[in-house]
């Protein structure tokens, strides 16, 4: 039963069919066969019948004068005829049981009992071909004139009618054999080209490229049928799931591009800012050319404030580059962040706490994802922390693993952030897919994300690698 | 051509109206011959109605009794019995003709059992089951009577079951077929019976033969034997030889012919009567 039930539908359906079938066959021929027996029994019982009607009428008087001659020559010549192929023996015996004649007076002799004969007998009602051999024994009393004056027994061959029968059962089964194998085969290609399109919509659900395909619109059964529906509502299911996915992409793709904006305008300010002092000292060089101390200050201050236009703009560059960074993770990755968050948090007049402890390198981790991981969290972070807030960042490295901690003293994050965050459910409309970025990246990294609030403080921990020393979120 | 024809007609027309102005003549036959083939019986009558002139009707009876007793009774003219019937009744039969058989008119009675039996005589019989022919048949049953009775034995006791079958062909078919040991039959049936069905005689053996008997005569009432259809039939019957028909009959019945019969023919039997009766 439990093979029975790992075979597929398209040839279980049909075996089923076709066990059903030899049921059915086998209820069948043996209704036939009984119907053959039943014939077969009435057409010896009637013979039988009139065989012995016949010899009664026949040897009645014979029987009754003990005439020994007229009784074996009237059976002997009964013998002769088209009957007697089948009465391969009879023999008559007197009211007191002693045998008058038999046709084979070899094998009955005269004057024998016609009980030794008799036994094993069957009345003429009881006479029923294929109960025991090819050769049946009838007892049946010789009536005449309205009372018994002996006794007949008669041996029926009936091996024709067995061989009829055995041919019969023969036929039958052949027949049967035949017609349910056909029927079975056709019933095979007929349910396994109905279950074809369930066959190609498994085969479609469980290809290996990590998503469901459509199924091609040839193998869709014409029609308005409820595999056709099922078909074509699996087709729009896929396209469904694929447009999601489309447009979580062109989200995520547009939050990575609101990041930027935000740090290109905390940018501008902050290449704006400098540029005055060193347009100044540009003027002061051109007014003082021949002070050459002045000169010089002058050109000190225009030194530093491009040197640090050029480490904003290659931090700038830096994150715009990050789908193609996969070089390792570095600590100059995180004073690239510190860089590219300074000009926000000037712009919001927020605090800063920022800790990185990192004596070696973590092996494994790509700067990219793990750059923009900290910088959404940081954004979100600045944004919960309002003005005059105050955000923290810890970078830690414990073993072989790296714990990021981001905190800050806002309101605390709301459900919907703290589910985009946290869990895979479906995303609410109007939220954005920052948070949900982080976690996407995070679990791409292998790593792991803890949320906690305590004492009016939001920390997010992302932990990577074996030991990460924090409480895991997934769990 | 024409005047042969016409000839031939006229003939024919007067024998027929002299057979028809005739009354029939009736005779009566035993089983003592193979009464089971008709052609012999036919044969038999046309030789007869031939030599007669007159139109024969035979007539059969499963008994020796019932045809003896026919001719007492006149219901038959004559007939052919056997010679114990004959002697039972001397007094008011009388002797037509006998057949000569092998050159005299005598017959043996055989004894036989089945091929494969290892009796060769009488006495290995005992306790054996055995067909007789007629309880009034010479050979079917007279002479192993009698031959019992001289040895003291009685058929009633000395066989476990002794059947009649009421014709010597049935008396060789029973012992062929098994349904009895032995049995008691007339010698010419016997031999005849070899010639014409040879597998059924070869069932059997013939383990005795009787001494040779006068052999069955036609007989008629002894008031009537001087009649004139009683002279004619004797005619009939000696002079068939003569005749194609008559020749044709005699060698259907495989006889040479028939001659004149004398009381003395049948003393044989007369002396075992005598010592059935002892």
């Amino acid at each position: 039963m439990q093979a029975l039930g790992r075979l597929p539908l398209s040839l279980k359906l049909p075996l089923l069919g076709a066990a059903m079938m030899v049921l059915v066959g086998a209820v069948a021929s043996q209704q036939v066969l009984r119907a053959l027996a039943g014939v077969q029994d009435a057409r010896v019982q009637e013979l039988a019948q009139m065989h012995v009607e016949g010899l009664s009428v026949a040897l009645g008087p014979l029987v009754l004068r003990r005439d020994v001659w007229e009784v074996y020559d009237t059976l002997d010549r009964a013998s002769q005829g088209g009957e007697g192929r089948r009465m391969i023996l009879t023999a008559v015996a007197d009211d007191t049981g002693r045998v008058l004649a038999a046709t084979d007076p070899g094998r009955v002799p005269m004057d024998s009992a016609i009980a030794d004969l008799a036994q094993g007998a069957a009345a003429l009602e009881d006479l029923s071909v294929g109960g025991s051999g090819p050769v049946l024994r009838l007892l049946a009393p010789l009536i005449y004139q309205g009372r018994m004056v002996g006794e007949i027994v008669t041996e029926l061959d009936v091996s024709d009618l067995l061989i009829e029968r055995r041919r019969a059962l023969m036929l039958l089964i052949l027949g049967n054999a035949v017609a349910i194998g056909v029927l079975a085969m056709a019933g095979y290609a007929a349910l396994r080209q109905m279950l074809r399109p369930v066959s190609t919509l498994a085969r479609q659900m469980t290809r290996t490229e990590g998503k469901p395909y459509p199924i091609p619109a040839a193998e869709i059964p014409r029609g308005d049928g409820e595999l056709a529906r099922l078909a074509r509502t699996y087709n729009a299911m896929v396209g469904a799931v694929a447009a999601k996915a489309e447009a979580e992409k062109r989200l995520a793709e547009r939050e990575r591009f609101v990041a930027l904006g935000r740090l290109s305008s905390s940018l501008a300010h902050e290449i704006n800012n400098p540029l005055g002092g060193l347009l100044n000292a540009a003027d002061t060089i051109r007014t003082f050319s021949d002070r050459p101390e002045v000169v010089r200050q002058s050109a000190d201050l225009l030194d530093r404030g491009l040197r640090h236009l050029r480490d904003v703009t290659r931090a700038s560059l830096d994150q715009n580059r990050m789908d193609m960074e996969h070089r390792p993770l570095s600590a100059e990755d995180f004073a690239d962040l510190k860089l590219l968050i300074q000009p926000e948090l000037s712009r919001q007049a927020q605090g800063m706490d920022w800790s990185v402890d990192l004596p070696g390198v973590p092996p494994g981790l790509a700067a990219g994802p793990v750059r923009q991981i900290a910088l959404n969290l940081l954004l979100n972070a600045s944004a919960a922390a309002g003005r005059e807030g105050r955000i923290g960042l810890d970078a830690s490295q414990g073993g072989a693993g790296l714990a990021i901690a981001i905190s800050d003293n806002g309101a605390g994050m709301p459900q919907a952030a703290l589910d985009r965050l946290l869990t895979d459910a479906p995303l609410s409309p109007g939220g954005g897919v920052g948070l949900r970025l982080v976690r996407d990246l995070t679990l791409g990294l292998g790593g792991h994300i803890a949320h906690h609030r305590a004492g009016g403080v939001t920390r997010i921990i992302v932990s990577f690698g074996p030991e990460p020393g924090v409480q895991d979120a997934e769990g | 051509m024409k005047r042969r024809a016409l000839l031939a007609g006229a003939l024919a027309a007067g024998l027929a109206g002299r057979a028809r102005a005739e009354p029939v003549f009736r005779m009566g036959l035993t089983p003592v011959f193979l009464d089971n083939d008709a052609a012999v019986v036919d044969g038999l009558r046309e030789a007869l109605s031939r030599g007669m002139g007159r139109q024969i009707e035979l007539v059969q009876r499963r008994t020796y009794q019932e045809i003896t007793g026919l001719l007492l009774e006149r219901s038959v003219d004559a007939a052919w019995l056997c010679g114990y019937p004959y002697l039972q009744h001397a007094d008011a039969l009388g002797l037509v003709a006998v057949p000569s058989w092998r050159g005299g008119p005598r017959y043996q009675s055989y004894l036989i059992v089945a091929a494969d039996d290892p009796a060769t005589g009488l006495p290995d019989l005992r306790g054996g089951t055995h067909a007789f022919s007629d309880p009034d048949s010479n050979s079917g049953y007279l002479v192993t009577a009698s031959d019992l009775r001289r040895a003291g034995e009685r058929a009633e006791t000395f066989f476990s079951r002794a059947i009649f079958t009421y014709g010597h062909r049935n008396v060789v078919r029973a012992v062929a077929d098994g349904l009895v040991r032995s049995g008691s039959v007339d010698g010419y049936v016997w031999e005849s019976l070899a010639t014409i069905e040879p597998a059924l005689t070869a069932r059997t053996r013939v383990i005795a033969r009787s001494e040779w008997l006068g052999f069955p005569p036609i007989c008629a009432r002894r008031d009537s034997t001087g009649s004139e259809p009683v002279l004619a039939l004797r005619r009939a019957l000696l002079g068939m030889g003569d005749t194609p028909e008559g020749r044709q009959a005699l060698a259907a019945l495989q006889i040479d012919g028939f001659q004149p019969a004398s009381d003395a023919l049948f003393d044989g039997i007369a002396t075992r009567m005598r010592d059935l009766e002892a």
